[in-house]
């Protein structure tokens, strides 16, 4: 039996798999000042669920994969541990200056972010490495020793070290942390070339600092998790969920706890691929995810996860860089609590400000005064106010109708009815916007991929989604209120392993590249017989990421073999590069030499065979009306027919206009759309 | 598939849900422009400080969509090359792209190559024109940099000119060209390769909107841009209705540079109207066109002025051709910040003395009341922002290229402290900086040190950004380094009794440790051995320093913006020894 549970701000989300395959979905409110608690809930009603005792049903568990937002929420909050960042003497402002870049060049009244570590606890180093290796200065111990007792005495919990060069030369970076060791024990630090050995020095600093800030915390949470599985029965192994979208062993995160910073939403296109794979065949996929304040958009080309190389913690450019890839996700503030308003010029806008949880919609009834979508959703009819959650709480209409009428139709003009549906436009705009900026990012065609929605609020303007971007098809899965959980339970053990050496195929530096490829290769192979020992099928896989002679943005390129052994091999790399070029830009400069960077080795091992898609034995129990009033843009009011989701048959299709719910979510089929229930569970609609 | 969304109502006119709708895809067209020339971009100058612009022009040649780039590219210009292009070019086709650089014909400044290419639907009516603006590393003046702050005239300045010069027809090289500017400039395989990320961002700009216009229709496309005006126009009224009422003047001083020894004094008086919901901006009270390289051309003069207003005011107007209305511009011919005639120079056209000029827009529009206008932004360009040059193993022969060791120097604002990387005025921050690696992989040089510079950003209630150390040097050879570093004599002043940031400076060290003063406007040779000490200006601040938060002050010195010895004497706040707040002392020193 195997366990996945995913913490989200809200909601704790659980998959219990059992050894037949059969699938379980839970849910339980997230407990925030302790997170463990939260998973345990989850388990104790599983548990109740299957009629056993929680004990016996841990005691059934080999595997608990564990999604969290336990690191994000510390930094977000600022309660990570008071962090030192030392630095090469010279340069103490890496963090201050980051690496310049602004947004909304005329908007003056946003401060300028602060750095991760402060001034006043950045610490120079004496010491200097070119960027060959050679020492220009060599490192003054005795300065080192000073520094790390005034870091003694300024109560420093952990301590970052980034020092110019160091991914070329790691001598200097070595002996700092020696002497961390022997003069300050039991502070946890980080090393840069160590954690992240990426050429770019504010990069590698920022990985570094806050990596090191989530030590004590994470080492605390991740032990905890542990102990407390252990004493309530379970004797398996906890993994946790990775930003790059794989799964480590919870003791190794906490030794990069970095890794588990976007550890939710990581897994939502895994989930995503599955579905898309199992219900239509398609290989390039867009998975949407609502919540009640962002919309989170992730993909999936050709059968394979996009990442990003550069992840912000916050706004780009007002949060920081983490330095690492991860799976490429775009976040707005737009989702069901988005607030709708009209400005001085009479344009409509939703979000990016959302009524949150608190103070929550106005059909909420629990002091929010400001439409959102949620509320037009309720008063297009979309929503049954008397079946949200499930009927766990009943919503009010005409409050949602009277701030819909007072802050956006009497100022546009509009019905109230004309004006919830305009909501809903720019809502669905706002997520298009989205998706078309991380697909033409990552050069996909809108139009060739199946749209997956999870989230509970996914299956508002699914169809309207699908309809402006062109897409032929969407995907509702049964599980997806709970997607990223059924991600993490098909995740597979990842480790990527990287390094820097800078040539050139004019005069490329065969030796050097080989030897540097045959090293990270082995790392991966220590990582097989390590953690991936036993593991089902293991892959490596490995990339260059090069640019043409003076860019200085790098693009990614798999090796196909590898080694490059020989001129004939190096013609196929530039091959590849230059087409590579062309797809994402539109030109290839062809007759260019091709300058190479930075050298990466991704290994995965799959931990388990495919994993059911449908979820055992759903709550059948609600008669729903057949049939109710609802407003769409094109036919205005229309009865459309009503459904219950899981009461749907195998085959089955819905013709819009038509609602089908579940206790868990809401999904609109618009009139000319078009529902079939497959026989994974999900909803397969054409829009 | 239902698509009514997006056709016009029966009164021919759009809702705001369509015109919120249209603009989204607009927004996304250049957005899609940008990231093909950042990604792409071959000089520093672009794929570093992202000194490059994306827009949308009308067939009118009206502004109506930007990405988010420098606004001293593209406030003002744009739509003035496109009307060159039509002027010499009547009969567009599709397939045509041309290039221009000519600061008499709507260009900002030479360096900055310029592609326009018409998009001319499948009736064979021009629509619209996608304008994709690069700087390039070089582009062939008489010196191994872009900006010739000592130019006497176009001819000493040296670059090819090309007002509006075909570059493609049916979508082909005119190689004439092509060739034209590999013979003449220092590094062409650069240029090459920034020639074709700027066609390809046009490109993709034309392939989109093509599709768009089938899609929706090129008349609802026509009503858009008509209705996305009067909207703009609409939110400055209401923008201005809000700003405090009056006329003022401010002066500020460029400091003497050659050809320019006893500095350009600039004027400005801009008069707020909230009634009329007009801003009036006069600077015909300045002297006539130098014989140097910092006169302004057109589009950057109107540019910067423009600047000056938008950063003034705290609400957010989209920045075209309809919320331009509000603001009457009066400029004078011959004037070196107005109307230039060929054969002035305008080399340095998108920095010195147009940050002169939009600085002191801002600070008059402080002077007219308190949460309006900011302080002035730090001047530039400091050997930290230099083109280099030289010739290396490392580089494989000869170099030259704009880095980005290091700027900051915002000006406070009457909302925010400073955003501290701003650079400067018609930057708005908008540039990376450089990584000491990165920059130390692809040049031959070494940086000895970076960092800020406590007490050089102004003393204000909310301060001005610190201004920036930088010393480096060649590690191979010697290395050329061309700067234009305004701000050495008249600092970047203060606003509502904010003080002035911190002055410019630059020195070489030799290799005993000692350093020599360097001119503020050279091509200075670093010998292997020497390096280069460049300090840049700090911002000014904003409202009385004796306003600020005396914990926030606490704070100040604590992170090493400010000193203990400013906090007490500029700030009225006094510390004791471990850095805490000494509050008895503190109400002495403010009231007392």
């Amino acid at each position: 039996m195997r366990f996945a549970v995913d913490t989200g701000g809200t909601f704790t989300d659980l998959v219990v798999e059992s050894d037949d395959g059969g699938l379980r979905m839970y849910k339980a409110p997230t407990t925030p000042a302790d997170p463990v608690a939260g998973v345990l809930d989850t388990l104790s009603r599983a548990a109740e669920d299957l009629g056993e005792s929680r004990e016996t049903l841990l005691g059934r568990g080999e595997m608990l994969i564990h999604g969290t937002t336990h690191a994000i929420n510390a930094i977000v909050t600022g309660n990570t541990a008071r962090t030192a960042f030392l630095t090469t003497r010279g340069h103490p402002d890496v963090l201050v200056f980051r690496e310049g870049g602004r947004i909304e060049p005329f908007n003056f009244t946003v401060p300028y972010p602060e750095p991760y570590v402060p001034r006043s606890l950045t610490y120079e180093v004496p010491e200097r490495v070119a960027y060959d290796g050679s020492v220009m200065e060599p490192l003054d111990e005795q300065g080192v020793v000073a520094i790390v007792e005034e870091l003694a005495r300024q109560e420093v919990a952990a301590v970052g070290v980034c020092l110019l060069w160091s991914i070329v030369n790691p001598a200097h970076e070595l002996r700092v942390g020696e002497l961390l060791e022997r003069h300050l024990p039991g502070v946890p630090y980080t090393l840069s070339h160590v954690l992240n050995p990426s050429l770019r020095e504010y990069r590698r600093a920022s990985s570094t600092c806050i990596d090191a800030s989530l030590k004590p915390l994470m080492g605390h949470y991740l032990g905890g998790l542990e102990s407390r599985l252990r004493d309530a029965g379970f004797g398996g192994r906890v993994l946790v969920v990775t930003t790059q979208g794989g799964a480590m062993d919870a003791a190794d995160m906490a030794h990069a706890p970095i890794h588990s910073i976007n550890s939710g939403p990581a897994m939502a296109p895994v989930a995503g691929r599955a579905y898309a794979e199992a219900d239509t065949g398609a290989d390039t996929a867009i998975i949407a995810d609502t919540g009640g304040t962002t919309f989170d958009v992730s993909l999936v080309r050709g059968g394979r996860i996009p990442w990003t190389r550069e992840t912000w913690i916050g706004q780009p450019y007002r949060g920081h860089m983490t330095g690492f890839p991860a799976v490429d996700v775009k976040s707005i503030g737009a989702g069901g609590g988005s607030i709708a308003w009209v400005d001085e010029g009479g344009l409509l806008h939703v979000g990016p400000k959302s009524a949150g949880a608190v103070p929550g919609p106005v059909c909420y009834g629990t002091g929010g005064t400001e439409p959102t979508v949620t509320d037009a959703s309720v008063v297009l009819g979309w929503i049954d106010p008397a079946y949200f959650l499930g009927g766990a709480m009943a919503l009010e209409t005409e409050a949602a109708a009277a701030a819909i009428e007072s802050h956006v139709a009497g100022k546009l003009g509009l019905s109230l009815h004309e004006a919830a549906a305009a909501i809903m436009s720019v809502a669905t705009e706002n997520m298009v916007h989205a998706i078309e900026d991380i697909t033409v990012n990552q050069g996909i065609d809108p139009r060739e991929a199946a749209i997956v929605g999870g989230g509970g609020a996914a299956g508002l303007n699914a169809v309207a989604i699908a309809r402006r971007l062109g897409c032929a098809q969407v995907i509702l899965p049964e599980v997806a209120a709970a997607l990223s959980a059924h991600g993490a339970l098909i995740s597979e053990l990842r480790a990527e392993y990287s390094g820097t050496l800078y040539t050139s195929t004019n005069g490329f530096d065969f030796n050097g590249v080989n030897a540097l490829l045959e090293e990270l290769e082995s790392k991966c192979r220590g990582f097989i017989e390590g953690p991936g020992a036993g593991s089902l099928e293991q892959e490596i896989e490995l990339t260059a990421e090069a640019r043409y002679p003076s860019q200085i943005w790098e693009i990614e390129v798999p090796l196909r073999g590898r080694r490059i052994e020989d001129e004939n091999a190096l013609a196929h790399f530039v091959e590849d590069f230059h087409k590579t070029h062309e797809s994402l830009f539109t030109f290839a400069d062809s007759e260019s030499s091709i300058e190479t960077v930075g050298w990466r080795a991704n290994v995965r091992c799959r931990l388990r065979d495919g994993v059911n898609l449908s979820v055992d034995g759903a709550d059948g129990g609600r008669e729903i009306a057949g049939h109710r009033s609802v407003y769409f843009t094109d036919t205005g009011f229309v009865e459309a027919r009503v459904v219950h989701f899981e009461g749907m048959e195998t085959g089955e299709t819905v013709e819009g206009p038509a609602i089908i719910e579940s206790s868990f979510t809401t999904v609109v089929i618009d009139p000319g759309a078009k529902a079939e229930r497959r026989p994974s569970g999900s909803l397969l609609i054409t829009p | 598939m239902a698509r009514k969304t997006l056709t016009l109502n029966a009164d021919g006119t759009l809702d705001g849900v369509q015109m919120a709708i249209v603009n989204k895809r607009m927004e996304a067209i250049c957005a899609k422009m940008a990231n093909t020339l950042l990604r792409t971009g071959r000089s520093g100058v672009l794929n570093s400080a992202r000194d490059f612009s994306c827009c949308i022009v009308t067939a009118e040649n009206r502004l109506l969509t930007v990405n988010e780039s420098l606004p001293i590219h593209v406030l003002r210009g744009a739509d003035m090359m496109c009307e060159s292009m039509q002027e010499f070019h009547p009969d567009l086709r599709r397939g045509d792209a041309y290039l221009h650089n000519s600061p008499y014909h709507g260009c900002s400044h030479p360096a900055d190559h310029t592609t326009l290419v018409p998009v001319v639907d499948d009736e064979g009516v021009h629509r619209f024109t996608m304008v994709a603006k690069a700087h390039q590393a070089d582009c062939g003046n008489s010196i191994a940099t872009t900006y010739h702050g000592s130019a006497r005239d176009v001819y000493e300045e040296g670059a090819l000119i090309f007002p509006a010069v075909q570059i493609q027809r049916d979508y082909e090289d005119i190689e004439d060209i092509v060739r034209m500017c590999r013979l003449r400039i220092r590094v062409p395989d650069q240029w090459w390769g920034d020639y074709l990320a700027a066609l390809g961002a046009a490109r993709i700009g034309e392939r989109e909107i093509m599709s768009f216009g089938r899609e929706i229709g090129w008349d609802t496309l026509a009503q858009f841009a008509e209705q996305w005006f009067d909207y703009s126009e609409q939110l400055m009224i209401a923008a201005v209705r809000k700003m405090p009422g009056g006329r003022a003047v401010t002066t500020s001083m460029h400091d003497p540079f050659p050809n320019a020894e006893d500095g350009i004094p600039v004027t400005i008086a801009v008069e707020v109207d909230p009634d009329e919901a007009t801003i009036d901006i006069d600077l015909r009270d300045n002297p006539d066109a130098m014989p140097c390289g910092l006169n302004l051309s057109q589009a950057c003069c109107e540019s910067t002025l423009l600047l000056g207003v938008f950063n003034s005011i705290p609400d957010a107007v989209p920045t075209n051709t309809g919320s331009f209305r509000r603001v009457r511009m009066h400029l004078r011919e011959n004037s070196v910040c107005g109307i230039p005639r060929h054969p002035t120079s305008c080399s340095v056209a998108t920095t010195n003395l147009a940050d002169r000029v939009g600085n002191a827009v801002s600070r008059a529009i402080a002077d007219l009341g308190d949460g309006y206008g900011m302080a002035s932004t730090a001047s530039i360009i400091p050997p930290s922002l230099g083109v280099i040059s030289g010739t290396s193993e490392k580089t494989k022969g000869a170099y030259v290229n704009q880095i980005f060791l290091g700027w900051g120097g915002g000006a406070a604002s009457a909302q925010a402290d400073a955003w501290l990387s701003i650079g400067h005025l018609g930057n708005a921050g908008m540039s990376y900086q450089d990584s000491i690696e990165l920059d130390e992989m692809r040049f031959p040089l070494t940086v000895r040190g970076r960092h800020f510079i406590t007490d050089s950003g102004g003393h204000g209630r909310t301060r001005g950004g610190a201004g920036v150390y930088c010393e480096f040097g060649p590690t191979e050879g010697d290395l050329e380094v061309g700067y234009v570093s305004d701000g050495n004599v008249t600092a970047p002043e203060g606003a509502r009794g904010g003080t002035a940031g911190g002055r410019a400076n630059q020195f070489r060290r030799d290799p005993n440790g000692d350093l020599h003063r360097l001119d503020a406007c050279a091509q200075a040779i670093i010998p292997e051995g020497h390096t280069i000490v460049s300090y840049s200006c700090g911002g000014g601040g904003y409202g009385a320093p004796t306003e600020r938060p005396a914990e926030q002050v606490a704070i100040d010195v604590r992170e090493r913006w400010v000193s203990p010895e400013a906090a007490r004497e500029a700030y009225g706040v006094a510390l004791d020894e471990s850095g805490a707040l000494d509050g008895e002392a503190t109400a002495q020193l403010r009231n007392g």
